[in-house]
């Protein structure tokens, strides 16, 4: 087959008897093959283990004993989730040799919903800090065109799925790291409600702000890959024990209803996105309002207030965890990340304890201003992506993250491609529902994309 | 900008085995974290405590 179909595709064709796993991986791994040399989004290839996968799957297809719509789905996994036997290195030449011996908790989940699995995908060193030249593998590359970024730092699998290596994939997201990548290759991505997804045998970084989720070319696959990845986990403290809902089941609903609140001073004055990521916000609002949604304004403190207590807590946590190897390997670490985690070790205990209690204030907020509104909008990168050369080694801190809000409260967020920019890069915005209204985002999101065209645009490479 | 001095107190304390070029690498940032961290150190209610992340009733 030539056009890569999306998971909800392939899934009915698979169903259907009118595509098998096996070809479906074939074609997967015939695009690796071509490109991923241009783009660095694998680290490693794990083909015998694919197709081994995949004609297990077409194998229960035969036999009417499929595990559901993922079954014999092409998948791969950022490199900090541990895969069993397999090397997981969070793209450190601290971790070059480490295999596991345990799935994570996640990967298990795909694994037995069926899913192909394709190997392990590049990432920022440890989740945080790149574009790094200094590391071991070379950073991804964005498939609309090689010379710019990706974002990060589920950096591989952003590459990955735009490129039609994989029709999913996971990712984790402490400041950023799904949404990132997902607007600047175009594609969606969800960090859903802290404690959600388990992040049990997923490589720390900052232990209130991670978390992990899918990442896809459409809406609704990312919550076809939630429903597999969801769940509570007793081996993870942040896990919430609470029931998995059924995150398709409003896909068909529209936005009719939905009650709409743009956060505008995000990101027309707190940090101000450019020309094409403004327009592409501001023809969803008046998609969604000819979709029958209302549309108002909302404001919130100033989004440096969240980007100070989130960059706090999170440079501190990751500073704790990884103070041993600070200690005793500074210079095996990327300077990137070097750099920026060694500040944690200037944060103030109290300045830690404002943070954490600041945090409280503002989540708070958010749920207030939520109070009456399904779904916030606000941008989710600042435009389209830079060349990779020139990310400014402290963009971290020069103005305040566009996504860290919501890892800072713990809201489910999601980047949706809202169209093409300046070089015909991708632009997007960020939808934000309540705890644990992922069913409302996905239903916002679906509405938004089967209303657009943008989901009918590969990259070039992808043919 | 903090003073060399005063920054090399700071450094001595983290226990990091800091270079003097990533030494300055960090000085020269430092102002920027130092304003984050006066930012969340504005007056908060006594009685605000410190939170998790947020209380799922809430819906």
């Amino acid at each position: 087959m030539s056009a890569i179909p999306t998971i909800a595709e392939a899934a009915r064709l698979i169903a259907d008897k009118k595509l098998s796993p096996v070809e479906l991986t074939q074609d997967c791994l015939g695009r690796i093959a071509k490109n991923n040399s241009s783009l660095n989004a694998f680290l490693l290839l794990t083909e015998e283990r694919a197709l081994a996968d995949a004609k297990a799957s077409e194998a229960r297809h035969m036999a009417g004993t499929a595990r559901g719509l993922l079954d014999g789905i092409p998948v791969a996994h950022k490199d900090i989730y541990n895969t069993a036997g397999i090397r997981t290195t969070a793209h450190s030449k601290l971790l070059e040799d480490n295999v596991p011996t345990k799935d994570a908790v996640t990967v298990t989940k795909l694994a037995e919903a069926g899913t192909a699995m394709l190997g392990k995908l590049s990432t920022h060193e440890f989740a945080m800090g790149g574009p790094s030249f200094d590391l071991p593998w070379p950073p991804a590359r964005n498939p609309w065109n090689p010379a710019h970024f990706t974002a990060g730092s589920s950096s591989g699998t952003g590459a990955a799925i735009a490129a039609g290596f994989i029709l999913g994939g996971t990712g984790s997201d402490t400041g950023g790291s799904i949404r990132g990548p997902a607007a600047l290759c175009g594609i969606a991505g969800i960090k859903p409600t802290y404690g959600l997804c388990s992040r049990t045998g997923v490589l720390p970084l900052s232990f209130t702000m991670d978390h992990t989720g899918p990442m896809a070319w459409t809406v609704e696959d990312c919550a076809l890959l939630l429903q597999a990845m969801a769940g509570h986990d007793p081996s993870d403290p942040g896990s919430a024990n609470r029931p998995v809902p059924d995150f398709s089941a409003d896909l068909s609903k529209g936005a009719k209803g939905l009650r709409i609140g743009v956060v505008r001073h995000f990101f027309e004055t707190d940090h101000p996105v450019s020309p094409a990521t403004k327009k592409g916000i501001d023809d969803a609002l008046d998609v969604f309002k000819q979709l029958g949604a209302e549309i108002r304004e909302v404001t919130l403190s100033p989004m440096a207030d969240y980007h100070a207590a989130g960059s706090i807590i999170l440079t501190s946590e990751a500073y704790a965890v990884h103070e041993p190897w600070l200690k005793t390997r500074f210079n095996d670490y990327g300077e990137l990340f070097r750099d920026r985690i060694a500040l944690g070790g200037f944060i103030t205990a109290a300045a830690l304890f404002q943070a954490i209690r600041r945090r409280r204030i503002l989540t708070l907020e958010v749920t207030a201003a939520m109070e009456d509104l399904d779904i916030l909008v606000s941008a989710s990168q600042p435009g389209e992506a830079p060349k990779i050369d020139e990310v400014p080694k402290w963009g971290n801190l020069e103005k305040p993250s566009l996504t860290m809000p919501f890892n800072l409260t713990g809201f489910p967020a999601m980047s949706v491609c809202t169209g093409f920019g300046v070089g015909g890069l991708p632009v997007c915005m960020q939808l934000i529902a309540k705890p644990f209204a992922e069913p409302t985002l996905f239903r916002a999101g679906h509405a938004y994309e089967t209303a657009t065209a943008w989901r009918q645009q590969r990259p070039a490479m992808a043919g | 900008m903090i003073t060399e001095e005063a920054f090399d107190v700071l450094a001595e304390q983290t226990g990091l085995p800091l270079s003097a070029a990533q030494k300055a690498t960090l000085r020269a940032v430092y102002p920027t974290l130092r304003a984050m961290m006066d930012r969340v150190s504005e007056p908060l209610p006594r009685e605000a405590e410190p939170a998790h992340i947020f209380v799922p009733e809430v819906r």
